[in-house]
C-alpha cells in the first residue's frame, strides 16, 4: 500500500525534492551520478512513464565535499555521508519496487486471470477496479464493449433493431402483468375450491425418460445434448465438450481451464480434495418382486453365489452397495456391458396383519456410454419375468457428485448437515455420518459402505466453516464406528427411492428468499430449518480404488437432480482445513487419477465392450483428422517407418489400437456394415429427446471391433490356473497394466509384443552375426532376439537360470576384453596390441545402415507374430515416477507367452510407440 | 524468451596512500583514524564517464580488442557516490570477470594526478537490489566500526579488519555482527558453471 502511494507521489514530490539540497549538506544535488538527464525536472515532450522510471531508478548521491570538513577528514562528516548513502539506497529500492509494480491484471490470483477480455475491468475483483480503470486511461486501452458498439453490417443493424423492439414489447408485457396483479390484489380474489397436487415430472415405465424441461433461453443450446445441473458454472471454468460434439449426449467438462496436472495429483493423494459433477452417470430403477429382481440381476452378470447367499444379505437389505461389471448373454457367450453400482432399497417393516408380496426397488447406476445397451437389455429381461417387473429411466431425476482426496470426508461433513426437526428424530445413518470426523481416506470405511439420510439445504449453512478438528488423530470411537459400522439391522426405506420426496426436494426455496432470511439474523449464523425447507434425500457411498492398496477412495453423493447445484456451490467454497478449496475436476482428471492408481478407466481401457469400441472408433477418426491436418513433412509417414531388419512400415493402422489387425478380422466400412450388426446396436429413434430426432453420431457399426470381447481378470486367472490350460475364447482381450522395466513412456496406440521365442536349434554362442541355420519368422531378425531383450533386464531381476551366460554382464565383458589392456601389460606390449588391433579390425565398407544390426543400440522389436495388444492409455505416472501404461492384450497370445516362459518371464513384453522403431521392455500385469 | 542477463558489481575505492595523507593532514589537526583514511571521499573530478573510460582502457590493455568489444556496450555505471567512494557497475553476465580483472589491475584513480588506491569488488549479484542491500549493510558496518574506533581508539589492524572482513575482527565481542558477515552469501543461483563469484572478500583474499 505504501509502495503504491510512494509511486504515485514519486512523480511530483521526487522531482521537487531533487531540486532542493538534501539535508545535512549545503550544495549536494541529486541526479548528478549517472547521466543527468532528469536534472531539470521532466522534459516536456517525453512520455511521463519514462520519466517516472528514470526517477525511480536514479539513486541520489553526494559530492565529495559532503564527507569533508573544510577539506579535512572528519568523523562526523564521515558518518553523515554514510547515513545519507544508506537512506538514498533504501529509498531507491523502495521506489524501484513501486515503479515496477505490475498491472492490476497481474495481481489477481492465478485462477482469476483471464487473457481474453482482460481489458474488461469488470472481470477483476472490485477492490482493484478503480486502479485498473486508471491504468487503462493512462495507457489508452480501448474499452468499448462489443455489445454497445454501433452495428456496422446490415445484419447486425437489423439484429440490433429487433432486439430493441423486443425489449420494448417485453417491457410492455411486464407492465401489463404488473397492472393485472395489482388489480387482482385489489379486487376479491377467488378462493380455489379444489386443492391440486403440483404436477411432478413424468417418469414413464419401461421407456426412456425425457430431459428436464429447460428455460426457453437455453433450450436451443441443448437440442442434441443435456446440460449438467452445474453447466453454467463449469462452462466458465472448464473446457467443455464441443457444442456440436457432445459426449454421451451431455455437455461434460473435460478439463479445467487452469493448469492443474500436478495440483490434481497432489489433491487426490496427499492434501486437498477433487470433486466432479457426475450427474451424467445414468441411474436405472428396477422395481418388482424379490425373486424376479434376483433373476434379472443374475441375468445381467451378478452370478457370484456369494452375493446371493449370506454374505450378500447386507447388500440386499440396502445397507451396502455392489459394484462390478455387468454383462449380457449372447449366442456366442457372455459379453461385458460396463461397470455399474447396484443399490437396494430397504424393505418397509412388514405389516403382519396384511402380508403382502414384497416389492423391491433397485437402483442401477451406470456409465452413460453403456446406458442404452444396459437399458435395452434390462427391458428385455424384465418383460420375460412373470410377474413382470418394470424399469424406470431416472437419468435426469438423480444427479451425483464424486469427491476424492484426503479432504473429501471433511468437505462432505462440512456441507452436508442432517435434516431433522427435533434432535430425537435424527436418523441413525446421519449420526454415523457425522461421526466420521477424522477420516482421511474414504477407502478406510467398510467395503461398499453406504449411508442414506435426509440432508439440509446446504445454502442454509453457507458459507460453511472449516472443520479444524478433522486434522487431529483418529479417535478410538471413530475406529469403533469404522469396524462395527452400527447401521442397525433393518434400515428404513431410503428417501431417494421415493418419487415424492425427490420431487419435494427439488422445490427448494429461492436463493433470494434464503438471503432475505439470512439478512434478518446475525451475520455468520446459519439458518434453522423451517417448514419451507424440504429435506434433501441423499445416498452417500464410499468406493475403494479398483486396485487394492493405500490409494484414496472416492465418495459418491447421490441426490435429486435439482439439488446438485446448491450442493456444488457449497462444495466448491468449502475451506479445507489443509488450506484452499476442493479442486474442480473434469473428465481428464478422472482419467488421470485412475491412471495414477493403475486402474483401468471405463470406457477407454475396455475396448472389448461396446462403449469402449465406440470410443476407440471415435478416437480413430479424431486422430486421423488431427494427423491429416498436419503438414506432410511433419506427420508420421507410416509406410516409411523402419523397424529394422528389413521391415518397413507400421504394423496395422498407426492411428488406431488396431485390434482388427491383431485378430485378423476384416476391416469394414461404416456404410456397408450398418445392416448386419447384432441387435444391440442402438436404434436412433429410441433416443428422442423433446421430440427432436437426433442422429447418434457414434453409431457402433464396425462389427469387426465389436467381436473383440473383454475378459475379466478372474476368469483369465482361472483359465490359466486350471490344470489343462483351457483355451481362451476367441477374440478376447484382457486389460493389463504395463510397467516399464528400465525406461520408456508409452502413448496411446503403442504396440505391445511378447518376447520372441528362441529358435529351436542350438546355436553356438559365437555366431552372433552368422546367418542362422533354421528359417526364422522374419529373415532379418537375429535368432537370439529374446536374449537380447532379456539382457536389458536390470541385474537383480534376471531370472537365475535364464540367459545368465549371455546377459548384459557377459556381453560387456566380451566387449571390454578387446578394448582394455590387462593390468600387467607394459608399454611396449600395449603398443603392439594397439597396432595389432588397428590393423586387424576391419570396418565394413560401405558402413551398414543404423538399423541393420540393432536400432541405435536397442534390440529389434519382435516380429508381427509376437504382437499381442495395444496400449489404451499411457504416459509418465507421477505416482510411480516413471512411465506406466494400461493396455489390452489378446488373452490367447498372453496364454501362449505364459505357457512358453512361465508366470514370471512370460509377463515380460516389449512396448513400442506407434510410429517409432525403438521398443522398451515392460512387464504386464492383468487388472 | 530472450533475456538480457546482467551482473551488478559493487565496488569500493580504498585509498592506499595512508602515510602521505596522514602527513598531509598532520599539520595542526588531531590525528584521524585509519578507517577514515582508507575510506576517504573521492574527488569530484571522477565522473562516471571518466571511470568508464578508464575501465575500458584497462580491459583493452588486458584483453585486447576482443575483451574491450565484449565489455564496451554493456558496461554502465549505475551509481557513483564520491562522498563514500562507492560505485555500482552493470555488465553483461558473461563478461563481468573481465571488468573485475581490470578493476583489480587499476591502482590509481583515473583522474589527473590520481591517488593510489585499489578498486575492491565487494559484491557481485544478478540484481541491483541485492547489491544495494549489501551497500547498505557495509555502510552500517562502517558506521559502527568508526564509532567503535572513536570510542576505543583502536590500532590500524582493526581498521583493516573492519575494511576487509566487514568489521568482524575488530568487534569479535559482538556475535550478531559476526553473524551478519558469515551470512554473506552469493544470491545468484542461475550462474553459468565456473563463474560463481563467491563473496567479494574471499576472492580478494585469494
Amino acid at each position: 500500500m505504501d509502495g503504491r502511494k510512494s509511486a504515485s507521489s514519486g512523480k511530483a514530490s521526487g522531482a521537487t525534492k531533487r531540486k532542493e539540497p538534501p539535508s545535512g549538506t549545503g550544495n549536494a544535488r541529486g541526479g548528478q551520478g549517472n547521466n543527468g538527464q532528469a536534472k531539470d525536472g521532466r522534459p516536456p515532450n517525453r512520455a511521463p512513464k519514462r520519466v517516472k522510471f528514470h526517477d525511480a531508478r536514479n539513486i541520489r548521491t553526494q559530492p565529495s565535499d559532503a564527507a569533508l570538513e573544510d577539506g579535512r577528514l572528519d568523523l562526523q562528516r564521515f558518518l553523515n555521508a554514510r547515513e545519507f548513502e544508506i537512506k538514498a539506497l533504501e529509498s531507491s529500492m523502495r521506489k524501484c519496487k513501486a515503479v515496477n509494480a505490475t498491472r492490476v491484471f497481474q495481481q489477481v490470483p492465478r485462477a482469476m486471470r483471464r487473457r481474453t477480455a482482460s481489458h474488461n475491468v469488470k472481470r477483476i475483483p472490485k477492490r482493484l477496479r478503480e486502479r485498473a480503470r486508471k491504468e487503462q486511461i493512462d495507457d489508452k486501452t480501448p474499452t468499448i464493449e462489443a455489445r454497445r458498439r454501433r452495428p456496422r453490417t446490415t445484419r447486425a443493424r437489423i439484429r440490433a433493431e429487433t432486439a430493441k423492439k423486443l425489449g420494448i414489447l417485453a417491457a410492455r408485457k411486464k407492465k401489463k402483468m404488473l397492472d393485472n396483479t395489482a388489480e387482482g390484489a385489489a379486487g376479491t380474489s377467488v378462493q380455489p375450491t379444489v386443492e391440486t397436487r403440483a404436477p411432478r415430472p413424468k417418469i414413464r415405465r419401461n421407456t426412456l425418460n425425457q430431459a428436464p424441461k429447460i428455460k426457453s433461453k437455453f433450450r436451443k443450446r441443448q437440442i442434441n445434448k443435456t446440460w449438467l445441473p452445474t453447466h453454467v458454472w463449469h462452462a466458465k471454468r472448464a473446457t467443455m465438450t464441443e457444442p456440436s460434439h457432445p459426449l454421451w449426449r451431455f455437455a461434460i467438462p473435460l478439463t479445467p481451464t487452469q493448469k492443474c496436472y500436478r495440483p490434481i495429483h497432489r489433491a487426490s493423494g496427499q492434501k486437498g480434495a477433487v470433486a466432479w459433477d457426475m450427474s451424467y452417470m445414468s441411474t436405472i430403477g428396477l422395481y418388482g418382486s424379490d425373486e424376479g429382481a434376483e433373476r434379472v440381476l443374475r441375468a445381467i452378470g451378478l452370478t457370484q453365489e456369494s452375493i446371493w447367499g449370506g454374505r450378500g444379505r447386507n447388500w440386499r437389505a440396502g445397507a451396502r452397495k455392489w459394484t462390478g461389471f455387468l454383462s449380457k448373454q449372447r449366442k456366442e457367450g457372455r459379453r461385458d456391458i460396463g461397470p455399474a453400482t447396484i443399490i437396494w432399497n430397504p424393505e418397509e417393516e412388514m405389516d403382519l396383519t396384511h402380508p403382502k408380496k414384497s416389492q423391491r426397488q433397485i437402483f442401477i447406476r451406470t456409465h452413460p456410454s453403456c446406458f442404452l445397451e444396459l437399458f435395452q437389455e434390462l427391458l428385455k429381461l424384465v418383460k420375460m419375468q412373470t410377474p413382470q417387473l418394470h424399469v424406470e429411466d431416472l437419468r435426469f431425476e438423480i444427479g451425483s457428485i464424486e469427491i476424492t482426496g484426503p479432504g473429501s470426508t471433511e468437505t462432505l461433513l462440512g456441507i452436508i448437515q442432517p435434516y431433522y426437526d427435533k434432535p430425537e428424530a435424527k436418523e441413525n445413518q446421519a449420526r454415523i455420518f457425522k461421526s466420521l470426523d477424522g477420516v482421511t481416506n474414504p477407502a478406510s470405511l467398510p467395503k461398499d459402505a453406504l449411508l442414506a439420510f435426509s440432508a439440509m439445504d446446504p445454502r442454509l449453512g453457507h458459507p460453511s466453516k472449516s472443520n479444524k478438528s478433522s486434522t487431529g488423530s483418529v479417535s478410538s470411537t471413530l475406529l469403533d464406528t469404522l469396524t462395527n459400522w452400527p447401521i442397525g439391522e433393518n434400515p428404513k426405506p431410503y428417501g431417494l427411492f421415493s418419487r415424492d420426496s425427490r420431487y419435494a426436494a427439488s422445490k427448494l426455496p429461492s436463493l433470494k428468499s434464503i438471503n432475505r432470511r439470512k439478512g434478518t439474523g446475525l451475520p455468520g449464523n446459519g439458518l434453522r430449518v423451517t417448514a419451507v425447507d424440504p429435506p434433501i434425500p441423499v445416498i452417500l457411498f464410499a468406493s475403494r480404488p479398483a486396485t487394492d492398496g493405500q490409494a484414496q477412495g472416492t465418495w459418491t453423493l447421490l441426490a435429486p437432480w435439482k439439488c446438485i447445484l446448491p450442493v456444488w456451490y457449497s462444495l466448491m467454497h468449502y475451506p479445507l482445513s489443509s488450506g484452499g478449496n476442493p479442486h474442480l475436476g473434469g473428465l481428464e482428471e478422472q482419467r488421470q487419477i485412475a491412471f495414477e492408481q493403475g486402474a483401468p478407466w471405463f470406457p477407454v481401457d475396455f475396448p472389448g465392450t461396446e462403449a469402449g469400441a465406440s470410443w476407440e472408433l471415435e478416437q480413430r477418426e479424431k486422430r486421423l483428422r488431427d494427423w491429416g491436418r498436419r503438414p506432410k513433412g511433419k506427420r508420421v509417414e507410416w509406410r516409411s517407418l523402419d523397424l529394422g531388419a528389413g521391415r518397413k512400415g507400421e504394423i496395422g493402422d498407426g492411428l488406431a489400437c488396431d485390434f482388427e489387425y491383431l485378430f485378423r478380422l476384416p476391416k469394414d466400412d461404416a456404410q456397408k456394415e450398418t445392416g448386419n450388426c447384432d441387435a444391440s446396436v442402438p436404434d436412433p429413434d429410441a433416443m428422442q429427446i423433446d421430440g427432436i430426432e437426433y442422429h447418434e453420431p457414434r453409431e457402433v457399426s464396425h462389427s469387426s471391433l465389436l467381436m473383440v470381447q473383454h475378459m475379466e481378470k478372474a476368469s483369465f486367472n482361472a483359465l490359466f490356473s486350471s490344470a489343462n490350460l483351457g483355451k481362451a475364447p476367441a477374440y478376447s482381450v484382457i486389460t493389463v497394466q504395463l510397467t516399464f522395466v528400465t525406461r520408456g513412456i508409452a502413448n496411446v496406440c503403442a504396440r505391445i509384443y511378447r518376447l520372441p521365442t528362441r529358435a529351436p536349434t542350438v546355436i553356438p554362442p559365437s555366431t552372433d552375426t552368422e546367418v542362422p541355420a533354421t528359417p526364422l519368422p522374419s529373415p532379418g531378425l537375429p535368432s537370439d532376439l529374446r536374449d537380447h531383450w532379456l539382457a536389458n533386464l536390470p541385474l537383480k531381476s534376471i531370472h537365475p537360470n535364464v540367459g545368465s551366460s549371455r546377459g548384459r554382464q557377459g556381453r560387456r565383458q566380451q566387449q571390454q576384453a578387446t578394448r582394455q589392456f590387462l593390468p600387467g601389460t607394459n608399454l611396449a606390449e600395449r603398443k603392439s596390441l594397439l597396432a595389432r588391433s588397428l590393423v586387424t579390425t576391419s570396418l565394413p565398407y560401405p558402413a551398414p545402415s543404423a538399423t541393420q544390426k540393432d536400432i541405435g543400440g536397442h534390440p529389434f522389436c519382435p516380429s508381427e507374430e509376437d504382437l499381442i495388444g495395444f496400449v489404451t492409455s499411457g504416459s509418465f505416472s507421477l505416482s510411480e515416477g516413471k512411465g506406466t501404461a494400461i493396455g489390452s492384450i489378446s488373452a490367447e497370445r498372453a496364454f501362449g507367452a505364459l505357457k512358453g516362459a512361465g508366470a514370471k518371464e512370460g509377463k515380460l513384453c516389449v512396448v513400442r510407440n506407434a510410429g517409432e522403431s525403438v521398443g522398451w521392455l515392460a512387464r504386464w500385469e492383468a487388472i | 524468451m530472450v533475456r538480457l542477463k546482467d551482473r551488478y558489481l559493487l565496488v569500493s575505492i580504498v585509498y592506499t596512500d595512508l602515510l602521505a595523507s596522514q602527513q598531509a593532514k598532520k599539520g595542526n589537526n588531531p590525528p584521524v583514524s585509519d578507517l577514515l583514511l582508507y575510506n576517504q571521499p573521492t574527488t569530484g573530478e571522477l565522473k562516471p564517464q571518466i571511470l568508464l573510460k578508464a575501465i575500458r582502457n584497462q580491459v583493452a590493455s588486458l584483453f585486447g580488442d576482443c575483451g574491450s568489444g565484449a565489455v564496451d556496450r554493456s558496461l554502465q555505471v549505475k551509481y557513483l557516490s564520491p562522498a563514500t567512494s562507492t560505485f555500482i557497475l552493470r555488465i553483461s553476465r558473461s563478461h563481468y570477470r573481465l571488468v573485475w580483472a581490470a578493476l583489480s589491475f587499476m591502482d590509481r584513480l583515473p583522474t589527473r594526478d590520481g591517488r593510489p588506491c585499489i578498486f575492491r569488488v565487494v559484491r557481485v549479484s544478478g540484481t541491483i537490489r541485492k547489491v544495494e542491500e549489501e551497500a547498505v549493510r557495509r555502510a552500517k558496518l562502517l558506521i559502527l566500526a568508526a564509532k567503535d574506533e572513536a570510542a576505543g581508539n583502536k590500532n590500524a589492524g582493526t581498521a583493516l579488519d573492519a575494511l576487509f572482513r566487514g568489521g568482524s575482527g575488530g568487534s569479535s565481542k559482538d556475535p550478531a555482527r559476526n553473524l551478519t558477515m558469515l551470512s554473506d552469501q552469493d544470491d545468484d543461483d542461475d550462474d553459468d558453471e565456473g563463474s560463481a563469484p563467491g563473496d567479494g572478500e574471499a576472492s580478494y583474499d585469494d
